[in-house]
């Protein structure tokens, strides 16, 4: 008798996580259905609060209208080539660092690490790093959205991690027929690193197309703005700046317009995900600073 | 590299005595220069954007000016910290950002384990997996993009407020008010990252050796009783690290976060130390007294990493994050 009573009892706590988690998942989405919603709606059903989860008299009036903004266009260029460059040298940084930092024979490796550590727990203020960069020469440079963006230490770790744990023989073997460090490193290691490419590619290339702090420090140039200092400009702007004209002539407002702009950020991003996922999970995981 | 090339260079210098140690360096860099060649960029990263910054915090104990140089610039001693503790605007800085990393630390922090704990009960595969796709979405939204439908979410003409005025309340400015701007920093926070978390806990979950819960179903432990009795104390080894991961950074709360949420109306509340340093150092430029806030801010997190740390290897063996 009590086994039946738990396994009711435990059949209702099932369900209520079921029924939990489902609701908090959707609790989750309602907030861009709204945003998604409100871009594609009249301006007048968005003032009198009727747009909820789908758009209420559909209209592309607000893309139309955020298309044509060349501005945004050209940080969306310019985000992508930095994106794709970055999480380029990004990765070759890396996987240069990480592979002797995995080699047992490699004497200054255990330092390296403890270098790549501390930095991990003791951050740097944030003022002697923006002197630093700046005396460098990087503010207001087209490089300074990706130089100091090279190297994280937590990918750095993974990377090694992973490394460490190839079978020792495959490159011991490559090794015995004459194959120097950087041909094991680029013909044998790496080709078999996918995954692990992958998912620090993915990670590179998610902080590179979302960094919003360093362009703040050191972009001023309004031709160098990338995307998301972009996005900032329009989310504070107000009604006037926008929205040129009576409010009320013109199938869009500030509300809509912004929406819009929110989406059109998004979408390259909820583009790519599904080929992510399958990858990040896996990378996630791999990290073990230990 | 930098050490090898002067030992090097000294062991020149030092003729016979060292004769044994040259040898074995230029045998270590004959056989394993690639290893040199290829740490070397990374090293140099790592030195010019990280130990440079933080050599160059001695500007916290000088009177830093652009146009005489670090070099030239005079020692102040403690002037700056003694300032700050004394400066009103301070006390508000340092009150909001011990707030919000307090909020972080008890409700944000946790959050993830619920989820993980809830998501490890699901049975059907297609649902936790649509599921899980859902919750991983926001994280990969820069907080320009959060932010953007945070506001339009809360707007007066917002979803919330729609819903306030169907049954009969009146429409609040959320972002504009002082009282909400903590628990929309939450909110935000567990919305964005809550369900990225999960990831790491479910993998400790996923380590756990099914015949734990076999024979812990024998001795007629229910599923609640075995998340209680199994599961929690079997990745809390996990919820360490990521604890001691977050202790230390209970100061430097996201910038990016606190930045875009932050209006006018909500600086009482929502001026932390990151977003005070950033108007106070970068754009008003006074370099040495926000160097001197930072260094503060990391010295904090530093020794609450290491007490923690020492706390947990005291709790359990192997505990800790070194």
């Amino acid at each position: 008798m009590p086994a039946m009573q738990a396994s009711l009892g435990e059949r209702l706590f099932r369900l209520g996580v079921i029924l939990a988690l489902g609701a908090f998942g959707f609790l989750m989405l309602v907030p861009l259905l709204k945003v998604v919603s409100t871009s594609f709606s009249s301006p007048y059903a968005v003032d009198a609060g009727r747009v909820f989860l789908w758009p209420v008299d559909f209209t592309l009036a607000s893309w139309a209208k955020i298309v044509e903004r060349t501005a945004l266009w050209r940080s969306f260029g310019l985000t992508v080539v930095v994106t794709v460059l970055g999480t380029t040298l990004c990765l070759l940084l890396t996987a240069l660092m990480a592979y002797p930092m995995s080699k047992r024979e490699f004497r200054p490796a255990r330092l390296l690490a403890v270098m790549v550590v501390i930095t991990m727990i003791f951050r740097y203020p944030i003022i002697p790093y923006f002197l630093t960069v700046r005396e460098i020469g990087l503010y207001d440079n087209f490089w300074v959205l990706i130089v100091p963006n090279l190297l994280t230490a937590y990918n750095l770790i993974i990377m090694r991690t992973f490394f460490r744990e190839l079978p020792r023989e495959l490159e011991e073997a490559a090794q015995m027929e004459g194959c120097g460090y950087f041909r094991t490193l680029f013909h044998l290691v790496l080709p078999i690193s996918k995954a692990v490419l992958a998912t620090l590619g993915i990670f590179y290339a998610v902080m590179l197309w979302n960094q919003f702090m360093h362009p703040l420090m050191f972009i001023d140039n309004q031709h160098l703005y990338p995307l998301q200092l972009r996005l900032r400009e329009y989310m504070v702007s107000t009604e006037s700046t926008l929205a040129s004209g009576f409010e009320g002539s013109v199938p869009y407002n500030n509300a809509t317009l912004k929406a819009a702009t929110v989406i059109f950020a998004t979408v390259p991003i909820l583009a790519v995900y599904p080929f992510l996922q399958q990858h990040f999970v896996k990378g996630a995981t791999l990290g073990s600073v230990k | 590299m930098a050490d090898a090339a002067q030992a090097r260079r000294t062991s020149h210098n030092t003729a016979v005595g060292a004769r044994p140690q040259r040898q074995g360096l230029l045998r270590e860099l004959r056989n394993y220069w690639p290893l040199y060649a290829m740490a070397m960029p990374g090293v140099l990263f790592f030195l010019v954007f990280k130990y440079v910054p933080l050599a160059g915090s001695v500007i916290a104990f000088k009177d830093y000016m652009i146009f005489k140089g670090l070099a030239e610039s005079p020692w102040v001693g403690w002037k700056h910290f003694r300032a700050f503790f004394e400066y009103p605007d301070f006390a508000r800085v340092f009150r909001n950002t011990l707030l919000i990393g307090l909020y972080n630390l008890v409700f944000v922090f946790p959050f993830p384990i619920v989820l993980a704990l809830l998501f490890n009960e699901l049975r059907s595969m297609a649902y936790k997996r649509t599921l899980q796709t859902i919750y991983y979405v926001p994280h990969f939204f820069s907080w320009v993009i959060i932010a953007g439908i945070t506001f339009d979410v809360l707007s007066n003409t917002g979803i919330v407020n729609a819903l306030r005025e169907w049954v009969g309340l009146e429409p609040v400015l959320f972002m504009q008010e002082e009282r909400f701007f903590r628990s929309i920093v939450v909110l935000t926070s567990i919305w964005r990252d809550a369900g990225w978390g999960t990831i790491v806990l479910l993998a400790a979950i996923a380590g756990i050796n099914p015949e734990v819960y076999e024979s812990a179903l024998v001795d007629g432990a229910g599923r609640i009783r075995q998340i209680f009795s199994i599961t929690l104390p079997l990745i809390m080894p996990t919820v360490l690290v990521l604890f001691l991961l977050q202790i230390g950074h209970f100061l430097d709360l996201s910038f990016e976060q606190i930045y875009n949420l932050l209006t006018p109306m909500t600086y009482g509340v929502g001026d932390v130390i990151d977003t005070y340093v950033y108007r106070v150092g970068i754009i008003e430029a006074q370099y040495s007294s926000t160097t001197a806030i930072g260094l503060f801010q990391s010295v904090i997190g530093l020794v609450l990493v290491l007490g923690f740390n020492s706390l947990a290897k005291r709790y359990q063996r192997e505990g800790g994050l070194f």
